[in-house]
């Protein structure tokens, strides 16, 4: 599964990419995790994403990356604050979960 | 305080993120952001050439002219670069053509200055309305050329190519009345009505120059973007929509005193913010990472020893939402207090002049004390303000700390409990 991570400038979100990344091992979960910046979604998007999250400190853009992924129509979804921590990867596999099934 | 919360929520948070997202300042936002990388590698030439110690700078100073060259090249034409980024970014929000929008606003920008003439060397154009003092000319240009791009393309006022003659020129031709119409426009305004656009747009937001660089000009800021983060949203980049440029007119004249040799003016350019203020990320966290690392509970020492090296570079969104800070009523008075105090204090000794102001522009992540010694030009005493700073807000944050971490005790004992039910 591809899953995309967007927070401000992509770095606060890397941190949280690995928290995914040890969890989905531990579950044996096959999960292709990637961190960018705002302003790269719209480009990203073309390659082929499953789910866009969206990190909790942007979520007054939502609107905005929901109609720029509404063309390639992936699935967007903001992360529960609670999940966006080096502690949270559980809680963000079971929200992608909920998404894609 | 949870009704405080509630407030927030209700009240600042919308209005402010309305603001951030309205579409000229977004624009605004992110045609500035591209320039960054420039003023960041630019600025180091200024290092190079004036280089903290005596010695090497003793020794550098037959070639500083020429080392100043690509800071001169890129700083010094940052509202020229910022501008074509700006209509770029203003064209591409109405889905009209991005490329077209940047040409045009660049054009219209240009166009408020005059070359002079030399008689030997030709035709040469001032530098001076094209750096970081042009800023809001930029800005303004930038607006004026994409929305008559706008007006013109939603009035169908556009030469239509044949079907057949490729996308690329089709767009260029679009662009074509709009530039008819924009030249001119600015020409006869410029150049022969006489009205200087230039020094009219730039007093005009002097007043507001002025303020950010007062005291309340500074803690404005701070308090809100702590607001912000308290509610869990990016208050650098909500607030930093509206006031970078601002910041980067301050940081230009500076930069501008620095390459002259003459004393910096201004406390309150970016990295003011960045390494005096938000030391390990918004609200100063650095303090509460560290009482972390040696917490008695299990929960909180992991989120220390999780947080500390993001902490280091600046980036605290994990100790936001993780400890969390975000709606955390125990937390939130130093959260708050911490960066008043701190950026008080700073502006404070740099009036006094204890520590060179900040004119250099270095990446946000590295540490505070590095940050800080870069971002004064080579200033020991930056790097004493920062762990005083440093000390301040961690002294500031151990009783709620210790409050929140006997509530984190009692909930770890209960959750035990509950197991061996």
């Amino acid at each position: 599964m591809n899953v995309l991570l967007v927070c401000s400038g992509g770095m606060s979100s890397a941190i949280v990419v690995k928290a995914i990344q040890s969890e989905a091992g531990k579950k044996g979960l096959a999960m292709n995790v990637k961190s960018i910046g705002a302003g790269e979604l719209r480009e990203q998007l073309k390659t082929g994403w499953d789910v866009v999250l969206v990190a909790p400190q942007v979520r007054h853009r939502l609107a905005e990356f929901q109609e720029a992924a509404a063309e390639s129509g992936v699935p967007v979804a903001l992360i529960p604050p609670q999940g966006y921590s080096p502690l949270g990867g559980a809680v963000v596999i079971a929200e992608i979960q909920k998404i894609v099934k | 305080m949870d009704k405080f919360f509630q407030l927030l929520d209700r009240y600042l948070i919308p209005v402010m993120t309305r603001m951030s997202e309205q579409r000229h300042l977004r624009a605004v936002r992110d045609g500035i952001i591209s320039t960054i990388p420039l003023i960041i590698v630019g600025s180091f030439f200024l290092i190079i050439a004036f280089p903290p110690i005596p010695a090497l700078a003793e020794a550098v100073k037959p070639y500083a002219g020429k080392i100043l060259l690509p800071f001169r090249l890129t700083m010094g034409l940052m509202a020229l670069y910022a501008c074509h980024s700006i209509g770029y970014y203003l064209a591409r929000s109405y889905k009209l053509d991005g490329v077209s929008g940047g040409v045009l606003a660049m054009a219209a920008f240009l166009l408020t200055s005059v070359p002079l003439t030399f008689e030997d060397k030709g035709l040469a154009l001032s530098m001076e309305g094209l750096g970081g003092g042009g800023m809001f000319v930029a800005i303004v240009m930038a607006i004026f050329a994409v929305e008559v791009l706008r007006f013109t393309k939603e009035r169908k006022l556009i030469i239509k190519m044949p079907e057949g003659v490729p996308d690329s020129v089709a767009r260029s031709f679009e662009a074509l009345i709009p530039a008819a119409v924009i030249i001119p426009a600015v020409w006869v305004l410029r150049d022969v009505v006489g009205f200087d656009i230039q020094r009219f747009v730039t007093e005009l937001f002097q007043p507001l120059v002025m303020a950010g660089n007062t005291l309340g000009g500074i803690l404005a800021p701070v308090i809100i973007i702590t607001l912000l983060w308290a509610t869990g949203i990016h208050g650098d980049s909500v607030v930093g929509t509206v006031a970078r440029p601002v910041w980067l007119v301050l940081l230009d004249q500076n930069i501008a005193a620095a390459a002259a040799g003459q004393p910096i003016p201004n406390i309150a350019p970016e990295p003011f913010f960045q390494w005096f203020v938000w030391i390990g990320g918004s609200g100063a966290t650095i303090g509460l990472v560290l009482l972390m690392l040696r917490s008695k509970s299990p929960y909180l020492r992991s989120m220390g020893r999780a947080t500390f090296l993001p902490g280091v570079c600046n980036i605290n969104e994990p100790v936001i939402f993780g400890v969390p800070v975000m709606l955390n009523p125990l937390l939130f008075v130093p959260f708050l207090l911490g960066p008043v105090l701190i950026a008080t204090l700073t502006y404070f000794t740099m009036q006094l002049g204890l520590v060179t102001k900040p004119y250099i522009l270095v990446p946000w992540t590295l540490p505070a004390p590095i940050g800080a010694y870069l971002a004064t030009g080579g200033d020991w005493r930056a790097i004493v303000l920062v762990i005083v700073n440093i000390i301040i807000v961690t002294v500031l944050y151990y009783p709620f700390f210790q409050a929140y971490e006997r509530k984190m005790l009692r909930e770890e004992a209960g959750a035990i409990q509950e197991e061996t039910k």
